[in-house]
């Protein structure tokens, strides 16, 4: 027996394992939704749909879940355009701090930003109690309901914007608005007639963005929408607590269809393709200076407003992470700085744990998932046909579905023995929950790897074996090295993710492995100054690791083409 | 006990990892597309390894115990357990939790041992049919209401009022509720806390009003719906302790609906001085029982620690360490004066857990769908 055969035995296993995870963990757990919402012991039911349109709290969830998406699209926009024409369009001074302040949102996301919200704004937070020195009238919780919560998307959601529109207007070609301007426009009219219409496109696809993630948002509307206030995903977890399964798969389907329908919409703008304008050989743009002084001032008093509102709540979340416990819930300014509660953290006590689990469980789902998704983007790589294409697509699916829905899937697939599994029963399980962050990072591995695999150099490879390097040394002679930063990037940019992942979390967590997002949420309603203290120091690792991972992601260009 | 904000996780060991299966091979060659072989050789590997590893479950020697009983309390019966010569380990977390996980797990049982959840949440497990029956020791002198004469399943240990007490400090007695109907009044409108319906202690108070306007069939009035709607828009509604205890450190709530034991835990970490209500029209008790689960592999240890447990003995030198009320009438007689008196501060509401148990899920839901 040869080496290759050996080897060639193991890749029809390799194969057959990938399908056992597609089946059992992606298209199990979306079968499960669809039976539970629809099928019952008599048969085809659809009764699960009739009560949810009776349930009050339900109607107004959905109704909610609808304003706040509607109001955050357009305020979104309205603050990411402004952003990128003041980094990008208009020369405003002191642009390196702008910029840095715009782009708090991307490690400033998910359930850290909602009880960084909530620490600044919150009933006891830090702003509540500075204006209620000046204006004791001010209620403790002024800020909550729709209004927090749109205020929390709007300055937390212009990360699409930072990224996607501020690149496409990097793309637009200098000449056309010279071209305008000379012809007699005004700043404001070549912005609004010449670059606009060049940009709606990606306006068209980040709006799209906007709305996919404010129609699933939970963990900002359980922190800061208060009481009585609830949006679509905290509901499912609601019915499923009631143990009405049913109800829940029936309106986590609602919010699939919803979010697949965008979707589908930004593909097909995506597909439509950009405007090309201008000439071949572009010019960069430049940035104007404003010579209206009265205009000037108010784009820079903007411009610095909202930069404030982005960095406001992350300051204090990482200057109050060194005060001393008692004065994080009662001073407006800390009396001193301590690393008293960093140790506390760190030290290994009970406050080490959820950030031991969500690290444990981190690891393990992005050592799951790189395996599964370097597997799948080798194989599409190699052979492309319709198999491969198909399997490519089941391991994306998870990317288009909200994760209510998986979560769903997860719960009614393994809460009873499944033979799927060696007729285990993964529901209360350790596993469960690194399983569920495993099928949600896939999507992305898959798609930063595919970009690293396409960028390989081939004539190495034919070289290498020109020269009769045997496959497995040319693999890590030449391809490992190649993708072995993307691999490591990508490790880190999960890892990241899943510490401040909360949907998942909050569905499939037990009292074995509560994460850190979880541990992030139960504290963020404490009185206790301890807990107060000890959440901060939570969300400031959280925010130092993702600025690491991301700012070298960024100088790697990650995402990008790196083909020569 | 029933405070759910307590959680004390014992993290079980990650499951071990079996062997990696041999992997067939074959001698037919394929010169097209080798490169890849090797990176699918690992990946194959250690996928499997991983898939294997998940599926894997180990049992420990000590016996597992699900208890709401947490921090101290915790420890010290797991403790006294060892010098009685039970080796227990405990996992404890809020009792719906547990309730739910164990439901979860009734495939798959990882509990040999159940106690601390109300009537109720035992009643719905013993109707699932995951207890094993046994007549503990102690049955014998027990009334009736605390035994399981039709199943032998679910013994009953200790009981507990759901009370309503408030802040002396903020109310005097005058302007305190007399009863639980008197809550919806404007006076105490943002006053006192509603918390999960998931919570024991919440459903339990949950019932104890819906149960006043039941008829004759168990059927809740409109009468009864619409209290229950007046109760909610007048609280402050929370969805986690925390959230409770900090209404009562920022001055909002003076008013405490909670069990027993809770109220001066509260009332202390708070900084009050709290006094209970003897309501008119009684105060809902609920009784904690104890069950060994079906499919255990400890079924004998888990008897003789079921027998020593509940024994009049334990349960005096527990009324001592924390003042709980048992329901043995040996174990009362023997019990500290002051527990004695406690159990007399308020006159119990008549409720038939047994008859309500199977309703709760539906009043539940309905509490949450379309009243909160």
């Amino acid at each position: 027996m040869t080496r290759l055969s050996f080897q060639k035995a193991l890749f029809y296993t390799g194969i057959a394992i990938i399908l056992w995870v597609a089946v059992s963990f992606i298209y199990a757990p979306i079968y499960s939704v669809l039976t539970q919402a629809f099928i019952d012991d008599t048969g085809f039911n659809f009764g699960a749909a009739g009560e949810l349109a009776e349930s009050n709290r339900v109607r107004r969830a959905i109704q909610n879940t609808l304003l706040v998406t509607v109001l955050s699209v357009i305020t979104v926009n309205l603050v990411g355009i402004f952003q990128v024409a003041a980094l990008e369009y208009i020369s405003v001074k002191g642009r390196r701090f702008l910029k840095f302040a715009y782009a708090m949102p991307l490690i400033f996301v998910s359930v850290v930003a909602a009880t960084g919200y909530n620490f600044a704004y919150g009933q006891t937070g830090v702003v509540t109690r500075a204006i209620q020195s000046v204006f004791p009238s001010l209620p403790n919780d002024w800020f909550s309901g729709p209004f927090a919560v749109v205020i929390a998307h709007t300055f937390l959601l212009t990360s699409f914007h930072y990224l996607f529109l501020r690149a496409a207007f990097r793309r637009v070609d200098y000449s056309v608005v010279e071209a305008a301007r000379g012809l007699g426009a005004s700043n404001l009219r070549a912005f609004r007639s010449v670059v606009l219409p060049l940009l709606l496109p990606t306006i068209f696809a980040t709006s799209l963005l906007v709305a996919y993630k404010s129609l699933s948002s939970f963990a900002i509307p359980a922190v800061v929408g208060g009481r009585r206030f609830d949006m679509v995903a905290e509901l499912i977890l609601t019915l499923n607590s009631l143990r009405r399964a049913d109800m829940a798969a029936m309106l986590s389907i609602l919010l699939g269809v919803s979010v697949i329908l965008c979707i589908l919409v930004m593909q097909r703008i995506e597909k439509r393709g950009s405007y090309s304008g201008g000439s071949k050989t572009q010019v960069a743009i430049q940035r104007i200076p404003l010579s209206n002084p009265f205009t000037n001032a108010l784009v820079h008093i903007v411009a610095y407003l909202i930069a404030l509102l982005q960095l406001l709540p992350v300051a204090l979340v990482v200057v109050y992470s060194f005060a001393p416990a008692k004065s994080i819930i009662a001073a407006v300014v800390p009396s001193s700085l301590t690393f008293k509660n960093y140790a506390a953290v760190l030290s290994g006590g009970d406050a080490f744990t959820p950030l031991k689990n969500s690290l444990l469980m981190g690891g393990a789902a992005v050592g799951m998932g790189l395996l599964v998704s370097l597997f799948v983007v080798i194989l599409a790589n190699r052979y492309r046909n319709k198999a491969t294409t198909a399997i490519d697509l089941t391991f994306m699916l998870p990317w288009t579905l909200p994760l209510p829905f998986i979560a769903i899937g997860l719960i009614a697939t393994f809460a009873t023995p499944n033979w799927l599994v060696g007729n285990q029963t993964l529901l209360g399980s350790y596993w469960i929950l690194p399983i569920g962050y495993a099928i949600v990072v896939i999507p992305l591995m898959i798609r930063f790897l595919r970009a690293a695999f396409y960028a390989l150099d081939p004539y190495q490879l034919e070289a290498a074996q020109a020269l009769g390097a045997p496959p497995l040394y040319r693999f890590l002679r030449i391809t490992l090295p190649a993708v072995a930063p993307v691999i490591i990037l990508v490790a880190g940019l999960n890892i990241n993710m899943i510490l401040s992942e909360y949907t998942m979390s909050a569905f499939l967590f037990n009292v074995n492995n509560k994460p850190l997002s979880i541990a992030l949420f139960e504290g963020a309603r404490s009185a206790n100054p301890d807990q107060a203290a000890i959440n901060l120091v939570y969300m400031t690792l959280i925010m130092a690791f993702s600025y690491f991972i991301i700012s070298i992601a960024d100088r790697y260009g990650l995402g990008r083409s790196t083909r020569r | 006990m029933l405070h759910e904000a307590q959680e004390v996780g014992s993290p079980k060991p990650p499951p071990r990892r079996r062997e990696k299966p041999k992997v067939p091979t074959n001698d037919e060659q394929d010169m097209r597309k080798p490169q890849k072989m090797k990176t699918i050789f690992s990946l194959g590997l250690l996928t499997s390894a991983m898939a294997l590893s998940v599926a894997s479950t180990a049992f420990a020697d000590p016996i597992t115990v699900y208890t709401p009983q947490g921090e101290e309390r915790a420890v010290w019966i797991t403790e006294q357990a060892l010098e009685a010569g039970h080796e227990i380990e405990v996992l404890s977390a809020g009792g719906g939790e547990l309730f739910d996980r164990i439901l979860a797990e009734r495939a798959n049982p990882q509990a040999d041992i159940v106690f601390g959840l109300i009537d109720a949440a035992m009643a719905t497990l013993k109707t699932e049919k995951l207890f094993e029956a046994h007549v503990p020791t102690w049955a014998e002198g027990l009334p009736a209401v605390y035994r399981d004469d039709a199943d032998n399943m679910v013994y009953k240990f200790w009981q507990t009022p759901i009370v309503l007490a408030y802040n002396a400090d903020a109310l005097s007695a005058d302007e305190a509720p007399t009863s639980w109907m008197d809550l919806i009044k404007p006076e105490f409108s943002g006053k006192y806390v509603i918390g999960p319906s998931a919570w024991q202690t919440t459903k339990s108070y949950l019932v104890g009003v819906l149960v006043r306007f039941a008829d004759e069939d168990g059927n809740i009035s409109d009468e009864g719906w619409d209290f229950m709607q007046a109760l909610y828009d007048n609280a402050i509604i929370v969805d986690s302790g925390e959230a409770k205890t900090a209404a009562f450190v920022n001055g909002d709530a003076t008013i405490d609906l909670n069990w027993f034991g809770g109220v001066g835990r509260q009332a202390e970490s708070v900084g009050y001085n709290a006094v209970m209500v003897d309501t008119d029209g009684g105060t809902p008790f609920i009784s904690e029982g104890v069950a060994i689960m079906k499919g255990t592999d400890q079924l004998d240890a888990s008897k003789a620690f079921v027998d020593w447990f509940g024994s009049p003995t334990f349960m005096i030198a527990y009324a001592e360490q924390f003042g709980q009320t048992p329901v043995h009438p040996e174990a009362i007689a023997g019990s500290p004066e002051t527990v004695q008196a406690n159990a007399k501060l308020v006159s119990p509401q008549d409720i038939d857990w047994d008859a309500a148990a199977p309703e709760i899920d539906a009043w539940m839901q309905r509490i949450e769908l379309e009243i909160k």
